[in-house]
């Protein structure tokens, strides 16, 4: 696969991360990646240390809170080049969500506390933001916070929360004041995981995985000092968290790197010079790029000064469809031998994980705000239909 | 190293000049009636385009042109195919007069070039269809050419053919001018004019013929496809923009189309499709000034698909929002797809354009 990104200081430190994951990467993490199996807390918590220890495991961070430093085209570069060695990509709950957010809006004290742990990968976050009955219409939701001496009592429940098995804290959006618009009446609190009151349901998906989970408040305190920011501004903290890496939400890194895998399934099974797969994969390659270059001209112009809002919801959209269209593309090479279980006698390699990921990544067109709500989003406030 | 830097003064002083020109002379009432009249009979603007700098802008310094960069010609280029210019810009500024200046030594370029570049002499690069070049043979001091090139687009109004020719595999080129040549022209569906050239055994002089011109010719084909490219990105954005524009004024079942979901998420798809055929245009434009000349064209390969993609389904979305109108040939629309259409349709389409893509690999 082509990389755009490819002057001689983009080669030297893409030079740099191989040499840095051929010494850190656990062989047995990298042959899990690169066969698309799943990963277990221990993959991620290894492979973080190394990052950690090298002071890469936050790329987007200031330098000031543990950051390296990165321009956003060292992080594209990065990301690809992680990717591309078989890395586990690590959940960004704390990385990549509650971390930036604190650094934007939380105290000092609350900064001071929480990102170190973040970075080292002491604390596991995970994210309260959907519920039962609020997904796509988030803003609906109803989890709320009764005022009580020194703090909050929060009572309701969160769904979709991806690893909270692993999780001791959870940040929650909870509605403070129920007589308002409501956007205006959510707060976001930092709940630990182990009080009383909290307790987890796992929920099993349709690969069998129990990645995600139904998390249960009944009573629980929050302290003044675990409320992020302003009471009542969790809504225009949540849609900052969205403005994080917003150029990132492409993951140009992670097609590329399930692009590699099918065209090597392909080869291996001798079907890559079946016209019709060909052809599908030749076009996924040069959609890829068009992500590609579409991010990179998107902030070209950031650099040059042009304010880019919404238009990188594109990003999202043509992302995700992108990678789901690629797990597609695996099942039509594999044809029965996507069927067997995975770890049955009746695997057939490179297949084990083809119909696992197929099904798995049918999530990615639907969290973060569905490919629906992005295109509607792109409609209002970048075309100005309504 | 593909830089995305956005336009600089040069780059928007020349697409300007696209605009004005495009404003003053291609009203659509205007070329309409240009239509009916073949290509020798329309206004001529040719001089007028030579005096702007148009058809020396992608041509280096060296060989008498402005040396602009191909990514600096995009816009102005975008310009004029969203405008439905008629007259052979591309064929002569981004194909024929690169490619000679490429291909001669700069002192025969010069001198080849002065006219063309001033607009005196309309000359154009012709090349026969795949599995089917022009034969060359030799007879004493004279070159005998021997084909047919189906569809060379302003090819009723060029005063010399470079005849891409073939000997034994190795193709070269020869000057060849147009009285030695059968000329029949047709319109395009577009509207634009184009003509049928036969060689039966045309003669010219060995010493005129230009070997070692691959690598020339080769990087003629990747420029003329940027600038095709380029005006299928001016063709998409612009109706794009006249979609949207229809869907905030048109009402049915008292509101706005755009305010309908069904309507606002394929105008999202269209704007995704519009953002990426400029990004692919860019990559492509800046590839070419890159050394690597495989990941040239396989940049330029690449781009040429997912513009033909985006094109089409750009195409049949605005055909569709407009509704009846959107049949009609009374407004742009009508006349931006057959632009689009035949752009896409001129290299082999899709397929072509995979299949060079992974050749390029």
């Amino acid at each position: 696969m082509t990389d755009l990104l490819n002057s001689a200081e983009d080669q030297a430190f893409r030079q740099e991360i191989r040499d840095f994951v051929s010494a850190e990467l656990h062989p047995e993490t990298r042959a899990k990646v690169s066969r698309g199996a799943p990963m277990t807390r221990d993959d991620f918590a290894r492979w973080q240390e190394s990052l950690h220890a090298k002071g890469w495991v936050a790329p987007a961070w200031p330098k000031e809170h543990g950051g390296p430093g990165w321009t956003a085209r060292e992080r594209i570069v990065a990301d690809e080049e992680l990717f591309r060695l078989h890395t586990p990509p690590l959940p960004g709950f704390g990385l990549k969500m509650i971390g930036p957010i604190l650094i934007q809006f939380g105290s000092p004290e609350q900064q001071q506390r929480f990102l170190p742990r973040i970075l080292s990968g002491e604390d596991w976050w995970c994210q309260g933001f959907s519920e039962p009955g609020a997904g796509s219409d988030l803003a609906s939701l109803k989890t709320k916070a009764e005022r009580t001496e020194g703090g909050w009592l929060v009572s309701g429940s969160k769904t979709w929360t991806t690893y909270a098995q692993y999780a001791n804290w959870i940040f929650c959006l909870v509605r403070t004041d129920p007589e308002v618009k409501k956007q205006e009446g959510i707060s976001m609190m930092l709940i630990d995981m182990s009080l009383p009151g909290v307790s987890r349901r796992p929920i099993r998906l349709m690969d069998g995985t129990e990645e995600v989970n139904e998390i249960f408040l009944d009573q629980v305190f929050v302290p003044d000092d675990l409320v992020v920011g302003e009471i009542n501004k969790g809504w225009t903290y949540a849609k900052a968290l969205l403005e994080h890496e917003r150029f990132g939400i492409g993951g140009i890194g992670r097609s590329k790197h399930l692009l590699q895998r099918v065209r090597e399934a392909a080869q291996s099974t001798g079907r890559a010079d079946d016209p019709e797969i060909a052809n599908a994969l030749d076009t996924l390659e040069i959609d890829v790029m068009a992500i590609e270059a579409t991010t990179l001209r998107l902030l070209a112009a950031v650099e040059a000064g042009v304010k880019i809002g919404a238009e990188t919801s594109l990003l999202k959209i043509r992302g995700t469809e992108i990678q789901q269209a690629l797990t597609e593309l695996m099942l039509d090479i594999a044809g029965p031998a996507a069927l067997p279980t995975r770890d049955s006698v009746g695997v057939q390699e490179p297949f084990e994980n083809a119909m696992y990921q197929f099904l798995n990544w049918r999530k990615l067109s639907i969290y973060g705000g569905s490919n629906e709500i992005q295109r509607s989003i792109l409609a209002t406030q970048v075309l100005g239909l309504k | 190293m593909i830089d995305f830097k956005p336009a600089d003064e040069e780059t928007l002083l020349l697409k300007e000049t696209a605009e004005r020109f495009v404003a003053d002379h291609y009203e659509l009432a205007l070329r309409n009636v240009m239509l009916t009249a073949s290509a020798g009979r329309r206004p001529a603007r040719w001089a007028e385009m030579a005096d702007l700098g148009w058809l020396a802008a992608p041509v280096g310094e060296d060989a008498g042109g402005l040396g602009l960069t191909p990514k600096q010609v995009v816009p102005f280029l975008s310009v004029l195919g969203a405008g439905l210019v008629l007259e052979p810009i591309g064929p002569v500024a981004m194909h024929c007069a690169p490619t000679l200046a490429r291909a001669l030594s700069s002192t025969r370029a010069e001198a080849v070039l002065a006219s063309v570049l001033s607009g005196e002499s309309i000359e154009l690069i012709a090349a026969g269809p795949a599995g089917a070049p022009v034969k060359a043979g030799r007879e004493g001091d004279d070159i005998v050419l021997t084909g047919t090139i189906p569809l060379v687009i302003g090819g009723a109004q060029a005063s010399v053919f470079w005849i891409v020719a073939d000997c034994e595999g190795v193709p070269f080129l020869v000057p060849v001018p147009a009285e030695k040549v059968w000329v029949e022209e047709f319109p395009l569906i577009d509207g634009q004019s184009a003509a049928k050239v036969s060689l039966q055994g045309a003669r010219c002089s060995a010493a005129d013929a230009v070997t070692d011109c691959e690598e020339a010719l080769a990087y003629g084909n990747d420029l003329a496809m940027v600038g095709k490219l380029a005006e299928l990105t001016g063709l998409i954005d612009r109706l794009y923009r006249k979609t949207l524009d229809y869907m905030k004024l048109r009402e049915q079942f008292g509101r706005p189309l755009g305010r309908f979901q069904v309507v606002q998420h394929r105008m999202a798809d269209m704007f995704i499709k519009r953002e990426e055929a400029q990004s692919m245009v860019d990559m492509a434009a800046e590839a070419m000034t890159g050394e690597d000349v495989a990941l040239r064209s396989k940049l330029v390969a690449a781009a040429q698909v997912k513009i033909y993609d985006n094109a089409r389904a750009v195409l049949r979305d605005a055909v569709q929002l407009h509704g009846g109108m959107g049949v009609t040939d009374e407004l742009p629309v009508g006349h931006m797809v057959k632009r689009m259409l035949m752009l896409t349709q001129l290299d082999g389409g899709r397929q072509a354009a995979l299949g060079k893509f992974r050749k390029a690999a």
